[in-house]
């Protein structure tokens, strides 16, 4: 990212300010009987025991010292460990703007990292990470208030506060084993397919050494309680301990297992030897299980959150720019060397949970991509090259000599790369906060410019774009021939509000046509004021973009931002949410910053203030797609719903996959232009969706969404009778605004069907 | 080895056929607005025809040669990008027009005066007016060899060895060097050239030989060598009349209907 990406003049959008705080609310429904809890054992312990409650920590441990020696090793062993992450993540190039917008990036640490937010998108392992998590925060408190309190000259845990503590240390220790005990549900009991596509021993190991842990601190307390606490004790010293069972209750999970032990009737011996080897064994697992952050999956303990402030802090519908494009050795990313740290660092960061996998329209479909095994294959060749690459970065010798596989075309293969749809619904489903989005594209990027390694009729596309100034081939349409029969079309001139962006599919392909003219008739009608620039529109380089073909994107970009500016463009409608995300978030990167709509946006709001009056009763029952474009990386899903709301006779039903969960059409990234590869296409998964809900029209917003529904009923539905029909939504509104033909507006009698 | 791909630039054939506009007065294509002219395709593939034998050899030389205007120079960047090592543009008043034995003559003129071409290698046909005779009207000029609608080409020992396009199949044939060989698309598409390869297109310099520069006199080239002369360029009209067939019955409406398809010498 550099300075010119940001953009700080964007605007905020209608559907933005309506967003409603679930998360948060979701937080504090988890979090509230917890703490709760914990402050009626406070108050309790304060108001109804007046003791000097208070325990011999190390009364039956010979030589506890060794345990700071084992703090030490464990110490050394992170301190080595992440010094070796480390200097594999320097290999990549310097990550720009990282310290920008701290606050935001802090927030996103704690809301995100801490706050585990997009952990709990999946709710079962939102529970138990929570569980688990909140345990280990808090046990980790518990044992660092014993050191303390016995190897330091503090003391406090006596009293009305020792009460408390065993308290909340039990409390959280049965937190933890519930958490444990999902987990292991889940991992050994429950059909979970995703946990199991990446499977290794290490996962075994974590779960069972936090449960053992758990289980044999309780062990432990409860040896420690049956001696002392509920039987009396005297120490080596002399000292006598008097029995209290009274205290011992407020170590309830402990004290219950601990009465349960009088009924084995074992000796105090017995109990004692016991207790013995379980301190150890506790002391030794938990150590060891510490020392996993280095060489396991666990490290997301401590990378999630470091990611999450690492995370880009500007739209997520924006790929970075390429600076002095001409001036580069390599384009892209070809090599392991060619990302960014943040982007190396993020490998580290997964945790092979699957759920981008899962939402992943190429991998749904049976197609040659799935984005964790993308992002541990990456991983995997960063542990292979790496170290050689980062040596002879310091002692000399050529870089790109190092790998002996090639990263672009044998480690991740071509296909794989064409796969991806750019829907980001991986981004968004990521619990770590990887961006896979960005590192794919800048992987494509090497392919098309670097190596010009393109698929056949992606590279017609892009040939298409760079001659013609649009992606599509072969066009009998005009960008004109949308006009006919609309009588006079206002040419923007800089005087009008508004400039309507109709966008290459809106004016070259058949079947956008009529959504181009709804759109015009509807702007018509409402009054605004607004101007096209017909032929003069060219493409906005979007499909170059994510095709990897950043030089013809630039290009295209920089053109267009000239013309925006020369005709005086402040405020723009488009048709496309491509368009729409291209210009209102990319184009401040080519100092081009305007007001971008997207016309649902517009007619939401001419709609809601009256300007258009839905007259007619559409009798339909509708679903609705989110387009990738304007749902995920603009985040407008109110306004679509709002719209289906206010026009009469219409029923919504949603898919199961909606909103931000939305499955792609298929088209994004390029794919409009693909021959896909795999066993079934995307867009067929994606209308078997639409024709579950039994609605009798699928409505989007999006010139592609709407072509791979047209292509993909007829393959779902063969029967030509009861198909589900595909429409934009200004089509709908059209429908109910102006009638069936088109004719009803300018106040004419409502001609109610 | 020395390679020359002659390339034209042509009216972009995917020009949606509502813009396309003649001027019947002059006998013209009216250039239809805000459509760039394009490299005629099979140039294209002629072009990568010539880079698959260099990439073998690992050694050769490749130069375009495009007659046209000055907008031509796009399509010879176009082949530059894609790997050619020098353009020439064949551009002067005289040379405009013309037909394709002018054409030929002038291409013909600037292979001599480079000297050391081993082989030529032409589109099929330029996509715009089909004529597909300027390789074979070089050949004959040059005195050289030739094969036409070529699916592949190799040089081996000193021999251009060519598998022609049949209705049928194909045939190979062998041609003794220097030869010219006009390419189809059997051959496949052109490549899509390298960023690092289109800037360095973009920094070359395209050289410029006007008539004087190839020794021709104005006379017999251009339009004025011309010895094909166009004389009509026109759209032709396509109407229908409908005839609705009167009768009471379907039976007589069919009767009615044979009746006029026999009168109209159609059945």
């Amino acid at each position: 990212m550099s300075v010119s990406e940001r953009d700080s003049a964007a605007p905020v959008h209608p559907a933005e300010r309506r967003k409603k705080p679930r998360a948060v609310r979701f937080t504090a429904a988890w979090w509230a009987p917890a703490v709760g809890l914990s402050g009626l054992g406070l108050i309790s312990a304060i108001e109804l025991e007046r003791t000097n409650a208070g325990r011999e920590v190390f009364f039956n441990v010979q030589q506890p010292w060794i345990v700071y020696i084992l703090l030490a090793a464990l110490t050394g062993l992170l301190v080595y460990g992440f010094a070796r992450h480390a200097t594999l993540w320097m290999v990549g190039k310097p990550t720009p703007g990282l310290l920008r917008e701290i606050p935001m990036r802090a927030r996103n640490a704690v809301r995100l990292g801490l706050g585990q937010e997009k952990v709990r998108r999946d709710r079962y392992a939102g529970i138990m990470h929570l569980c688990i998590f909140s345990s280990i925060i808090v046990l980790t408190a518990v044992t660092a208030q014993v050191a303390l309190e016995d190897d330091t000259p503090l003391s406090f845990l006596h009293g009305d506060y020792y009460l408390f503590f065993s308290f909340y240390g039990d409390l959280f220790g049965l937190i933890g084993m519930i958490g444990v005990g999902m987990a292991l549900y889940r991992r050994y009991f429950d059909d979970f397919h995703r946990i199991r596509w990446d499977e290794r021993v290490e996962d075994h190991i974590i779960i069972w050494g936090l449960g053992l842990i758990l289980i044999t601190g309780f062990g432990v307390e409860a040896a420690r309680i049956s001696v002392t606490e509920l039987q009396g004790f005297i120490l080596e010293d002399g000292t006598q301990l008097e029995a209290h069972p009274d205290w011992a209750r407020w170590s309830f999970v402990s004290y219950v297992i601990a009465e349960a032990l009088g009924i084995l009737d074992l000796t105090q011996d017995q109990v004692l030897a016991g207790h013995t080897w379980m301190w150890w064994i506790h002391v030794i697992l938990a150590f060891g299980w510490l020392g996993l952050l280095v060489f396991t999956r666990l490290d997301h303990m401590l990378f999630a959150p470091v990611n999450a402030f690492l995370l880009r802090t500007d739209a997520p519908g924006r790929l970075s720019k390429i600076e002095d494009i001409e001036e580069q050795e390599v384009f892209g990313v070809g090599q392991i060397q060619d990302f960014t740290w943040k982007q190396l660092f993020e490998l580290d960061a997964c945790v092979r949970c699957g759920r981008c996998t899962e939402v992943c329209p190429a991998d749904l479909s049976g197609q040659p991509l799935s984005p964790m095994h993308l992002i541990q294959d990456l991983k995997a060749h960063l542990a292979d090259v790496g170290p050689e690459v980062q040596r002879r970065g310091h002692v000399g010798g050529d870089v790109r000599e190092v790998a002996r596989q090639e990263m672009v075309g044998e480690v991740i293969r071509d296909e794989t790369l064409w796969a991806c749809r750019t829907c980001g619904a991986c981004v968004q489903e990521c619990p770590v906060m990887i961006e896979h989005v960005p590192t794919i594209v800048d992987m494509r990027r090497y392919l098309v410019m670097d190596e010009a390694r393109v698929p056949a009729t992606a590279q017609t596309a892009l040939e298409n774009m760079e001659m013609r100034g649009h992606p599509w081939r072969g066009t009998n349409l005009t960008r004109e021939s949308w006009m006919e029969g609309l009588g006079e079309v206002p040419v923007f001139d800089g005087s009008q509000d508004y400039l309507y962006w109709v966008g290459c599919s809106g004016a070259l392909v058949e079947r956008n046509l009529p959504v181009t003219q709804a759109v015009f008739r509807l702007l018509r009608e409402s009054g605004a004021s607004f101007g096209v620039l017909g032929q003069e529109e060219t493409c906005n380089g979007d499909p170059a973009r994510r095709l990897g073909n950043e030089y013809l994107y630039q290009i295209l970009a920089e053109q267009l931002v000239e013309t925006f500016k020369a005709r005086n463009v402040q405020r723009v409608i488009t048709n496309c949410p491509h368009c729409f995300n291209t210009f209102r978030n990319e184009y401040p990167q080519f100092d081009g910053r305007f007001e971008v709509l997207h016309h649902t946006e517009f007619l939401e709001g001419a709609l809601a203030d009256g300007s258009l009056k839905p007259r007619h009763s559409l009798d339909s029952s509708v679903t609705y797609h989110d387009s990738c474009y304007l749902g995920r990386m603009n985040g407008v899903y109110d306004a679509p719903r709002q719209i289906i709301e206010l026009l009469p006779g219409v029923d919504l039903t949603e898919m199961r996959r909606s909103r931000s969960k939305g499955l792609c059409c298929g088209a994004g990234g390029g794919n409009m232009w693909q021959e896909e590869v795999g066993e079934r296409r995307v867009n067929h998964v994606r209308t078997e969706e639409a024709v579950g809900t039994g609605a009798s029209e699928v409505v989007s917003n999006c010139p592609f969404c709407i072509q791979m529904f047209d292509d993909g009923v007829p393959a779902i539905q063969p029967e030509e009778e009861g198909r589900i029909r595909p429409f934009d939504i200004a089509e709908l509104i059209e429908r109910s605004v102006l009638g069936e033909n088109g004719a009803g507006g300018n106040g004419a009698p409502a001609a109610t069907a | 080895m020395h390679f020359v791909v002659c390339a034209k630039q042509i009216p972009d054939p995917e020009t949606p056929p509502s813009a396309f506009r003649i001027d019947e007065a002059n006998n013209e294509v009216i250039p239809a607005p805000g459509i760039s002219p394009v490299l005629s395709q099979f140039d294209g593939m002629a072009a990568e025809a010539a880079l698959r034998i260099v990439e073998a050899a690992g050694e050769g030389k490749i130069t375009v040669i495009s007659l046209g205007q000055e907008s031509a120079q796009a399509a010879i960047k176009q082949v530059l990008a894609m790997g050619a090592d020098e353009g020439i543009l064949l551009e002067d008043d005289a040379l405009q027009g013309g037909d394709s034995y002018t054409t030929a003559r002038t291409l013909a003129a600037a292979i001599e005066k480079l000297g050391d071409v081993d082989a030529v290698f032409c589109g099929r046909q330029a996509a715009d007016w089909d004529m597909g005779q300027v390789g074979l009207g070089l050949a004959e000029l040059l005195g050289w060899p030739s094969a036409i609608i070529a699916k592949d080409v190799q040089i081996e020992n000193g021999a251009m060895h060519v598998q022609r396009v049949l209705a049928d199949g194909f045939e190979t044939v062998a041609l003794p060097l220097p030869a010219v060989v006009t390419i189809s698309n059997e051959i496949g598409d052109p490549r899509y050239p390298k960023l690092q390869q289109i800037m360095r297109a973009a920094r070359k310099t395209v050289n410029r030989w006007s008539a004087e520069d190839l020794g021709l006199d104005p006379s017999t080239v251009g339009d004025a060598g011309a010895r094909l002369k166009l004389e009509r360029l026109f759209i032709p009209e396509l109407g229908g009349d409908v005839e609705i067939m009167d009768g009471e019955s379907a039976e007589e409406q069919a009767q009615q209907l044979a009746t006029t398809l026999r009168e109209a010498k159609i059945l």
